[in-house]
């Protein structure tokens, strides 16, 4: 009899690394294997997941543990905040992968693609199960090194370029990360992640060092959570394939430094130890600067990747600006945009590859009229459009709403100023997108597709998919396991005396 | 079961339009039930009892449903007008049918499910899927006055959304569930009160067309399809009214500066729409400005209740009752727009005008005495104020529904039954709807508030005067002794402000390619252009890019950041 409780957490990130692995060994024009073992991969880890989750919820815990050093834990552990990082992870890696094989379909490198793809998932999955920091390290560098051949895969001299660029940032954010790691290891020793923080008892006597260690620590996530002016290496990258923008710069990378930070924050320091230490009121305020920073670059740029990905950049510091807030309300505004951020920037980005794709649309000033080519495509862009603009029912207004209302409740009204700020920032450079594509003066410009579908259908399928959970999580919020009712239940833990 | 029907009243329009995005038959189910998809709503708002709140509870963040008296006049002449519209439009919409009506239908799921909705957030989701969706009405047509139309509609639209967003994070953080009772109770005493206030004032302000954030009202209206701007003359800028009933502390505190500045600006706004709308040559222009006015004499009434909470009983009944008469009148003036005609069809247009100007016997002069109780209550010298303003605005409407008959062009040869009918069942429900509703419906109006023997003469002299104003101006214009009023322009205080924002756009880079849409002329490309007009593409000229792009090459990023740090570390106390 197996140790369920031991090996699942294992199982999860094995899915994925035996996928990528036997990929490898494949051959370039077994694309018939490849498919299914991708799609047996991702499929085994929603279903793994799945059953963790309702072992989580029955109250079962879940922990792989080996001593590795003394006193150096190696530590996979579920929690139900790893639970929000880990299910987002997986669904958004099937669609993505059926995404990519149509994306792909006889372009070049594929086996390699789809091997580093799904050596970042693992990366991914295990930065979400990290029980503490040193593991959390570990995987958080080996998502940095995986996804390199991905930002670099078409090997244009733009994208090496790009990929210097994305190296440099986040080789030097987790240089900037291993020195804080190794001097909270001579301040407080071996720390894992328990929710309410572990560091209380060093508040006293080292003070210094752990407001020092904090300043370090989000400087090394801040690189991947694209935290002006460490955002650098965002718009860049994107000259990465779109399944790579979709999930990596739109969900796994960016989300594993906001994911870092909440992880500090509240299972490292705790938010008490946190607000006492003074080092939530800087955070709240580089969030709410790269809001507004990343909404108003945006607004310049008109090829529609690079607008995406500074809107990514401001999205992603919504979560930073949840977590920098105290209250139950703020917590779930941040944690709940973790996921919601997710679908609706991988729908955008999925959009966007189409448009490309199909069209070789990759400029804002082409788009006029093509929604009339391709209504679906423009239906998903527009709903995850207005979502980011946090109209109601879509699933970012239910993050804004939380975020707003935890800002004034824990007295810090000017939440709203920003939140309002961005609200218009986003229309002003979404709104204009979505109107030229339905509403051209002339319908001349694109003709009504000819066949049965607009584009493949492996690319439609996932932007419709998650343009409908975009409305979902929204409509049905206040069911219990909607984003926001698991986020409730980690929040109502995580408030409770 | 009743708030299963309340659900279901925004959901069958919404059922409607995903039909049309069917395939095939399906698609021809769609367009043949779109007209008709308000009637549930109508026979519900006729029949079912009054509803108190009802928790939706895994809905959106925990939706109420409900219909109160307010809500069940709202919800009367909503359904009718639109049900009416969409009747016409059947006939009267040639091109794109289609698309018509898919943005028929989710602004009119939005405009009823915010009648029924009774939280904050479900308010707030069926007023955004209205406001946004009647972008698509607005720019049907596809002109240049079109696109200029909608693009205004647009910026004031997304700016009033913006401003209610805060307003209502502001109210709810109080509040103990987002019921509205509930929020109008923590906006009654939240600490940032005249924030909240203001917010709220001007969010809904702009969708009411209250002055002077009324520009995009005169230009859309009039651009938009017939059937298009009866609903949004006659029903959607009342959403805005709705709002301020639903979410201002009415009744509940005593704002009596807030009060007296929104009586004041509704008295401006009524003449105001006056003075500008006699000048307009389009008769959709004219009833605009008509609308402008007849939306700031409402709000008057909205400033009697704000300001002190005992006068709220006395204000509330006069608020749907002219709400519902002016959304009735105007409705049927506007569908009478396209089928203006001669002998009966001129009568029939006469009647909802008559009824707009109060004369004794329509359905204008019980609004107006309703009206008048509230301001009998008003604060301060209003009460005297009002006595004389209210008759004067009368004498205004007279005039202006002079200038619209007199600007109407006079015989259309062809017009078809499908149009004729639509209009003729609306000139009809303005005129006998609210000899009904004081005797269906209790409202709490003072006894025999129609039968006063002063009455009648206070209905009778504006008219008169009005009248006569009307007659000398035309003889006097006649002989030449009169000149030719100049035209103001359509959106007015919007002129100025577009002029100052092309100036401002053109000083420093006037010959940067604007990021975004451009290329051939594209009105919507203006759109664009005007947003990004500060922020030009990124290129050489682009200064934040510039900037940006020094400042990240990664070393400076690593000296910036640690700069940061010290600096942070040296203001944290």
């Amino acid at each position: 009899v197996i140790d369920a409780a031991f090996w699942l957490p294992l199982f999860v990130l094995l899915t994925s690394l035996v996928t990528a692995l036997l990929i490898f060994a494949l051959g370039e024009e077994q694309q018939r294997l490849r498919t299914t073992l991708n799609m047996a991969g991702a499929t085994l880890k929603i279903a793994l997941i799945a059953v963790i989750t309702m072992g989580v919820l029955e109250g079962r815990e879940y922990e792989t543990r080996w001593s590795w050093l003394p006193g150096l834990d190696f530590v996979l552990r579920v929690d139900p905040i790893s639970l929000l990082f880990a299910a987002l992870s997986s669904l958004l890696w099937l669609l993505t992968t059926i995404y990519a094989i149509g994306y792909l379909e006889d372009s070049p490198h594929r086996s390699r693609f789809f091997g580093f793809f799904g050596l970042c998932v693992t990366a991914t999955m295990g930065v979400a199960l990290a029980g503490n920091l040193i593991t959390f390290f570990i995987f958080y560098e080996m998502l940095t090194v995986a996804t390199y051949p991905l930002v670099i895969h078409r090997a244009t001299p733009r994208a090496l370029a790009a990929g210097r660029t994305y190296l440099l940032y986040t080789l030097g954010g987790g240089t900037v990360l291993l020195a804080a790691v190794a001097w909270l290891q001579t301040v407080a020793g071996p720390v894992e992640f328990v929710s309410g923080g572990v560091l209380d008892e060093f508040a006293v006597s080292h003070r210094g060092p752990l407001v020092g260690v904090f300043v370090l620590l989000m400087i090394g996530l801040g690189v991947k959570a694209a935290i002006v002016p460490l955002h650098g290496w965002l718009p860049v990258a994107m000259v990465a394939p779109a399944p790579v923008s979709a999930l990596l710069h739109a969900v796994a990378v960016v989300k594993a430094g906001a994911y870092g930070i909440v992880r500090v924050v509240y299972d490292l320091y705790g938010l008490e130890l946190a607000s006492a230490l003074g080092v939530l009121t800087p955070l709240a305020v580089a969030a709410s600067f790269t809001i507004v920073y990343g909404s108003i670059r945006a607004l310049s740029e008109g090829e529609l990747k690079r607008r995406l990905a500074y809107s990514t950049v401001s999205q992603l510091s919504y979560i930073v600006l949840g977590v920098a807030i105290f209250g139950p309300m703020a917590t779930m505004g941040g944690l709940v945009h973790l996921m919601h951020q997710g679908f609706m920037k991988i729908t955008l980005f999925f959009c966007a590859g189409n448009l490309a794709e199909t069209l070789g649309i990759h400029h804002v000033r082409e788009m006029r009229g093509v929604a009339r080519r391709m209504p679906l495509t423009m239906g998903a862009f527009t709903i995850a459009a207005f979502g980011m603009m946090g109209v109601p029912p879509l699933a970012g207004f239910i993050s804004k709403w939380h975020l707003g209302v935890g800002g004034v409740q824990a007295d810090q009204p000017w939440v709203i100023l920003v939140l309002a700020a961005s609200s218009l920032l986003n229309a002003m450079y979404f709104l204009p997108i979505v109107l030229t594509a339905w509403f051209p003066a002339d319908d001349t410009a694109w003709e009504r597709p000819a066949g049965s579908l607009e584009t493949h259908w492996m690319l439609l399928l996932p932007a419709l998919a998650t343009a409908a959970i975009v409305i979902g999580a929204g409509v049905f919020a206040a069911w219990p396991f909607s984003p926001l009712g698991m986020t409730r239940i980690i929040v109502e833990r995580m408030y409770s005396p | 079961m009743i708030p299963a029907a309340l659900l279901l009243v925004p959901m069958v329009p919404l059922l409607a339009a995903a039909l049309l995005w069917s395939p095939g038959p399906l698609r021809r189910w769609g367009t043949a039930l779109a007209p008709w998809t308000a009637l549930p709503a109508l026979m519900l708002a006729l029949a079912a009892p009054l509803e108190e709140p009802v928790a939706v509870t895994w809905l959106l963040l925990g939706t109420f449903v409900g219909l109160d008296t307010a809500g069940r006049l709202f919800l009367v002449f909503t359904a009718l007008v639109w049900t009416l519209a969409g009747a016409h439009a059947r006939a009267y919409v040639k091109t794109h049918v289609h698309r018509y009506f898919f943005f028929h239908l989710l602004a009119l799921s939005g405009n009823l499910g915010l009648v029924v909705a009774q939280d904050l957030a479900s308010f707030y989701l069926f007023f955004a899927l209205m406001t946004f969706s009647a972008y698509g009405l607005v720019v049907h047509d596809r002109t240049p006055d079109a696109y200029r139309a909608g693009r205004v509609y647009v910026v004031m639209s997304v700016v009033g959304e913006t401003l209610l967003l805060a307003a209502f994070l502001l109210a709810a953080a109080t509040a103990p569930t987002l019921a509205l009772a509930d929020i109008r109770a923590a906006a009654a005493d939240a600490p940032e009160g005249p924030l909240l206030i203001a917010l709220l004032l001007a969010g809904f302000g702009i969708k009411a067309g209250a002055v002077p954030l009324h520009m995009w009202l005169p230009l859309a209206h009039p651009v938009a399809p017939t059937p298009a701007s009866a609903v949004l003359s006659g029903c959607m800028i009342k959403a805005g009214l709705l709002g301020w009933l639903r979410f201002l502390p009415l009744g509940e505190a005593a704002l009596p500066g807030w009060g007296q500045l929104v009586i004041a600006l509704g008295v401006g706004a009524a003449f105001f729409g006056v003075a500008v709308g006699v000048t307009q040559r389009n008769p959709k222009t004219v009833l605009a400005y008509s609308s402008v006015s007849q939306m700031g004499i409402i709000n008057v009434a909205v400033g009697i209740g704000l300001s002190d909470p005992d006068a709220w009983r006395f204000a509330l009944p006069a608020i749907p009752l002219y709400a519902m008469h002016h959304g009735l009148a105007k409705s049927a003036l506007f569908l009478g727009v396209s089928a203006a005609g001669r002998g009966l069809r001129r009568v029939g247009l006469v009647l909802p005008a008559l009824a707009l100007a109060g004369a004794p016997l329509t359905s204008g002069a019980i609004a107006k005495l309703a009206l008048k109780d509230a301001a009998a209550v008003a604060p301060g010298a209003w009460t005297v104020w009002l006595d004389v303003a209210l008759p004067l605005a009368a004498v205004g409407t007279t005039l202006l529904m002079v200038r619209f008959l007199a600007v109407l062009p006079g015989d259309r040869a062809h017009v078809s039954r499908g149009v004729i009918v639509p209009w003729a069942l609306a000139v009809a429900a303005s005129t006998v709807a609210l000899w009904i509703v004081p005797w269906w419906v209790d409202l709490g109006l003072t006894p025999l508030t129609a039968g006063r023997p002063a009455y009648l003469w206070t209905a009778v002299w504006p008219l008169m005067v009005g009248a006569a104003v009307a007659g000398l101006a035309v003889a006097l214009r006649r002989r030449g002794a009169l000149p030719a009023a100049p035209e103001i322009a359509p959106g007015d205080l919007l002129v100025p402000i577009e002029r100052q924002w092309a100036r401002i756009r053109r000083r420093p880079m006037a010959d940067v390619p604007v990021a975004g849409i451009e290329g051939p002329p594209d009105p919507v490309a203006s759109l664009a252009s005007s947003w990004y007009g500060l922020f030009a593409e990124s290129g050489p000229r682009d200064r934040l890019a510039q900037v940006e792009a020094r400042l990240l090459r990664w070393e400076s990023a690593a000296a910036l950041t640690i700069a940061l740090v010290v600096l942070l570390w040296l203001v944290t106390p």
